[in-house]
């Protein structure tokens, strides 16, 4: 078989080439949602589709008309970047009929705040981390903060209230009786409000040199280093954690 | 399920050393993607060694060219069953033919596949095969004479300028064949070293690491194929294509580690901020697949071994042996580097302060059966295909037109 004067080969594999190209641009033709591609990389009437589902959340202006006074109290708080229904649920049917549906109301231990309360080492830090088995256990949330102003009740006593998690740590390692204020100043604004006062670190190499530089006046036990040639150009904390120097 | 789960965290929590993020603790990428550019590197290196008798016309290594060319077609058919078995969905694979997507790297991976498979591989065995399916289908009887006069698409011509365009058609085939290995196996690499947030693999370097190291490892594993299957066919190794392969792996061994130690003192020199947390991945976590295993046991020792073995005037059968083995080791060798480039990449935090650790499962979908599975599968798809089309030149039909 020559056609053209092309080789029989050729011809014979332009022939298979065609068919399974063919039936490659048949199945295109099937399978290929028909409004692919026109908006971007994906089906078109997607969009549209999506755009007809029925809205379920409100927004939180509208809450506002009926619930001023929770409005007013969140919009006061640290929970003031927070929408309604991050905690009540979406509620459109609610503020289009308030008897319709009833929103959430979150009250049981662990329900709407450890979604974002738990303790993660991810989160930043300074942000309210609990650990749930461990701070006042079996105590419902709303106990004690009021969730439209989650500002605790009472000003806490010790470092700890918060900091829980590095009070622990701290005390499982040599750092153990060494107090938060040790290394830390912190102004008494901190404990009301938490992160418009910040503490600050040591920024200086001899705050730990007053026990660990060679000379120091501490326990002979302690470990020494040479501050000069231990590392130089770095703080002691960015090597050494100081809540478990061990680790 | 989640319980087991979480057990298997809290397994793998006590090994974390210094701080990793929560999402870091299990990796992504396991045993089954390690394998994927293992094999995809054993398909390039071993078409490229095809090539170099038909391109380069180094006619020691003759022999095996035919077995190249198969060999690299049985572990083309397994290169994606990996990522397959590791993404799921199969079926979902075909719709990067139908929508294809031109700015996502891993999307085209189906086009780079299919061009080198259908326009390459098979292209370049049809045409080397076709007058031997021919006579072949002359000769036999029964489903075999039908399977080879298939395979023919019936262009059943022996006429000599039919068969010298075969050759012709091999020869330009073979032309672009070979950017085309470079692109697929350099495309793995590229998938790696275009990853900027790794700085384990990001670097412009790891497309033509990948490449050298396939070169490798394709030239041992053809050496390996070739030297058992002349002990199983019971015959005699042609020597002279022994000493060339042997040759063949020294040098691309050479320029492979020569590249990794660039990269390696490129990495030092420019000492970047991951520098500290890179170094303590290599004394640490990857000491024995990297340092031990990898560097010696896969690089040095084979590089020792060849170089004495080729340039030392051992008997023959010693020879043999010791390039066999040396083959057995580069395998260990390249298989580790996969690992240490796959695995490696996922050990350290994105924070640079801490490691995780990486414990294969043993059953399941990415567990290590799969891996063994999917490791044989290319064996018997070889098997088959010698079979199919013996790769031996005894099996060749006389070259002769048959008489009318």
């Amino acid at each position: 078989m020559k056609l053209w004067g092309i080789a029989d080969q050729v011809v014979r594999l332009a022939i298979l080439l065609a068919i399974v190209g063919g039936v490659t641009v048949a199945l295109r033709a099937r399978f290929v949602p028909p409004s692919f591609g026109e908006t971007g990389h994906y089906r078109a009437e997607a969009v549209t589709i999506a755009a007809e589902l029925p809205v379920r959340y409100a927004g939180s202006e509208i809450c506002a008309e009926c619930h001023d006074d929770q409005e007013e109290l969140r919009r006061r708080s640290y929970h003031r970047g927070l929408s309604c229904e991050v905690c009540h649920g979406a509620a459109a049917a609610h503020a289009e009929d308030f008897e319709a549906q009833q929103p959430l109301v979150p009250r049981a231990r662990g329900e709407a705040c450890l979604a974002c309360h738990e303790y993660l080492p991810s989160r930043p830090t300074g942000f309210p981390q609990i650990i749930e088995r461990l701070h006042n256990p079996l105590e419902p949330c709303v106990g004690c903060h009021d969730p439209h102003d989650p500002t605790p009740p009472e000003v806490p006593s010790s470092c700890a209230a918060c900091h829980a998690q590095i009070e622990r740590t701290k005390a499982v390692s040599h750092h153990l009786a060494l107090t938060c204020e040790t290394c830390h100043e912190a102004a008494p604004e901190h404990r009301i409000e938490p992160r418009s006062h910040l503490p600050n670190k040591p920024t200086a190499r001899e705050a730990c040199g007053r026990c660990h530089a060679e000379g120091a006046d501490s326990g002979a036990e302690i470990p020494r280093v040479d501050l000069d040639t231990h590392g130089p150009r770095y703080l002691c904390w960015q090597c050494h954690y100081p809540h478990h120097p061990e680790a | 399920m989640a319980g087991e789960h979480l057990e298997r965290l809290e397994t793998l929590h006590d090994q974390i050393s210094g701080f990793i993020y929560p999402n870091e603790i299990e990796l992504h990428w396991g045993l089954l993607v390690v394998l994927y550019p293992y094999i995809t590197g054993l398909v390039a290196g071993a078409f490229i060694l095809a090539s170099l008798e038909k391109v380069f016309k180094v006619k020691e290594v003759e022999p095996t060219y035919r077995l190249s060319l198969l060999t690299a077609l049985a572990f083309l058919l397994v290169a994606p069953l990996p990522l397959l078995a590791h993404l799921g969905h199969p079926e979902r694979s075909f719709e990067i033919f139908l929508t294809p997507h031109f700015k996502s790297a891993m999307a085209m991976f189906g086009f780079v596949y299919a061009w080198y498979l259908m326009l390459v591989l098979l292209l370049e065995i049809w045409f080397e095969y076709r007058a031997d399916l021919v006579r072949w289908s002359q000769r036999e009887r029964g489903p075999r004479k039908l399977l080879h006069w298939l395979i023919t698409l019936g262009s059943r011509d022996l006429s000599p300028e039919a068969v010298a365009f075969d050759q012709k058609a091999v020869h330009a085939i073979t032309l672009i064949g070979i950017p085309s290995a470079f692109l697929l196996h350099g495309y793995v690499g590229f998938i790696f070293g275009s990853v900027k947030a790794n700085p384990w693999w990001s670097s412009v370097l790891m497309p033509i690491v990948f490449l050298f190291s396939a070169i490798v490892s394709g030239i041992s594993l053809v050496l390996i194929i070739y030297y058992v299957a002349t002990l199983v066919r019971r015959e005699t190794p042609d020597m002279a294509c022994l000493d060339k392969l042997a040759s063949f792996l020294l040098y691309a061994l050479i320029v492979d580690l020569s590249l990794e130690l660039l990269d390696f003192i490129h990495r030092l020199y420019e000492s970047e901020e991951s520098i500290g947390i890179l170094s303590e991945l290599i004394v640490s976590k990857l000491f024995i697949s990297l340092t031990i295993v990898q560097i010696i046991i896969g690089t040095v020792g084979p590089l020792l071994l060849l170089t004495f073995s080729r340039f030392s005037q051992l008997p023959p059968e010693l020879k043999r042996v010791a390039y066999f083995i040396a083959a057995l080791l580069v395998q260990v060798g390249i298989f580790s580097t996969r690992w240490n480039v796959v695995i490696g990449g996922q050990l350290f935090s994105k924070s640079l302060r801490g490691l995780t650790v990486y414990k294969p499962e043993l059953a399941g979908i990415e567990g290590l059966f799969t891996s063994i599975g999917l490791m044989i599968l290319p064996f018997v798809i070889l098997y088959v295909l010698v079979k199919v089309l013996p790769p031996w030149p005894q099996a060749a039909a006389p070259t002769a037109p048959p008489p009318d």
